[in-house]
């Protein structure tokens, strides 16, 4: 078993010191002046659904190494970027409603940006499922739907402006006051370093059992040769 | 039949048709009246407003429980195949010596 390296306790250390800093750059942000306080949910629900582009997209990445050059690392970064984006992904489709409640006065549309969201999501879902219930064919047929759901992630992040919709447009983050901008790229910081350390940790429970997997095979045959 | 009855039948039946025609008319106009009236905006209507911070709380306070039970979930798999490991490397020392 490996030791935990210097890297993922830098990564904790700013982790630990952005939870006591972040919400105290969020609420000392200018309250944006027509939707109010509820704004405020904007500081993470953006990250969250960054996150969960990035996640998709390693989980391509990965997915690749494992399809064409058969890489069982690829395929374990692949399975924790995966998991990553349902994560993040249920983060992104809760805090939007809990926004779009106070904002629109409705907790859902079925709009191109909502519902491409929630395309990806259960799209990543399927990807899990299709890894624990496909039988030995489940690894490469997940692989396979990483690839689409990372076709879709230019389709979601676009979607605001090739269509009408209710949900603001890439535009915002860009134009953003200059008083809000160091509450919202700390906080961006923040999830992203969140995000690392658990790929981390996750990568590192894949390797653990690949270990264990294979000293089960080993072992049967040291004991059966020992005794 | 009298005179009288035949009368009487003849009016209310005149009625009726009167009736309906008023109903008809009316009917016909109305959309016309309606379109030809301007929509006005209503001043101090009363608006139930929405409190925002059980909005933003819930939506913090999911994210990271969210991730709390994430990390919790895979610190608990991780412990899980430590031990595991550490059962079976047992095992295969207590088997004794090399042949």
């Amino acid at each position: 078993m490996r030791s935990v390296g210097t890297g993922f306790l830098v990564a904790a250390t700013v982790a630990a010191a952005g939870f006591l800093l972040v919400p105290r750059l969020i609420l000392g942000a200018p309250v944006e002046p027509v939707m109010g306080f509820v704004q405020k949910i904007f500081y993470f629900h953006v990250p969250c659904a960054t996150m969960l582009f990035l996640s998709t997209f390693t989980c391509a990445g990965g997915s690749i190494a494992y399809l064409f050059k058969g890489s069982e690392a690829g395929d374990r970064v692949a399975v924790s970027a995966g998991e990553l984006s349902v994560l993040f992904g249920i983060c992104t489709l809760v805090t939007g409603p809990l926004w779009g409640r106070k904002a629109w006065g409705v907790w859902w549309q079925w709009d191109a940006r909502l519902t491409s969201s929630l395309l990806l999501e259960l799209m990543m879902i399927a990807y899990l499922l299709a890894r624990r219930y496909a039988g030995p064919a489940g690894r490469k047929l997940a692989a396979a739907l990483a690839l689409f759901a990372a076709i879709d992630v230019p389709l979601v992040y676009k979607s605001v402006d090739i269509w009408r919709t209710v949900h603001p447009q890439t535009t915002v983050v860009p134009t953003l006051d200059p008083r809000m901008r160091p509450a919202f790229w700390s906080a961006f910081a923040l999830i992203t370093v969140v995000w690392s350390l658990l790929l981390g940790v996750r990568v590192r429970l894949e390797r653990a059992r690949a270990d264990l997997a294979a000293l089960r095979l080993d072992a049967d045959e040291i004991l059966e040769a020992r005794l | 039949m009298t005179t009288t009855q035949t009368t009487h039948s003849t009016r209310s039946l005149a009625h009726t048709f009167l009736r309906i025609a008023w109903f008809a008319v009316l009917s016909l106009l109305s959309p016309g009246i309606a379109l030809a009236q301007d929509f006005q905006k209503v001043e101090g209507a009363l608006r139930p407003e929405l409190p925002s911070v059980p909005f933003v709380a819930a939506a913090y306070g999911f994210i990271w429980i969210a991730i709390l039970v994430y990390v919790l979930a895979v610190a608990r798999g991780l412990s899980k195949v430590r031990q595991e490991l550490a059962e079976l490397r047992r095992k295969i020392d207590g088997a004794g010596p090399r042949p």
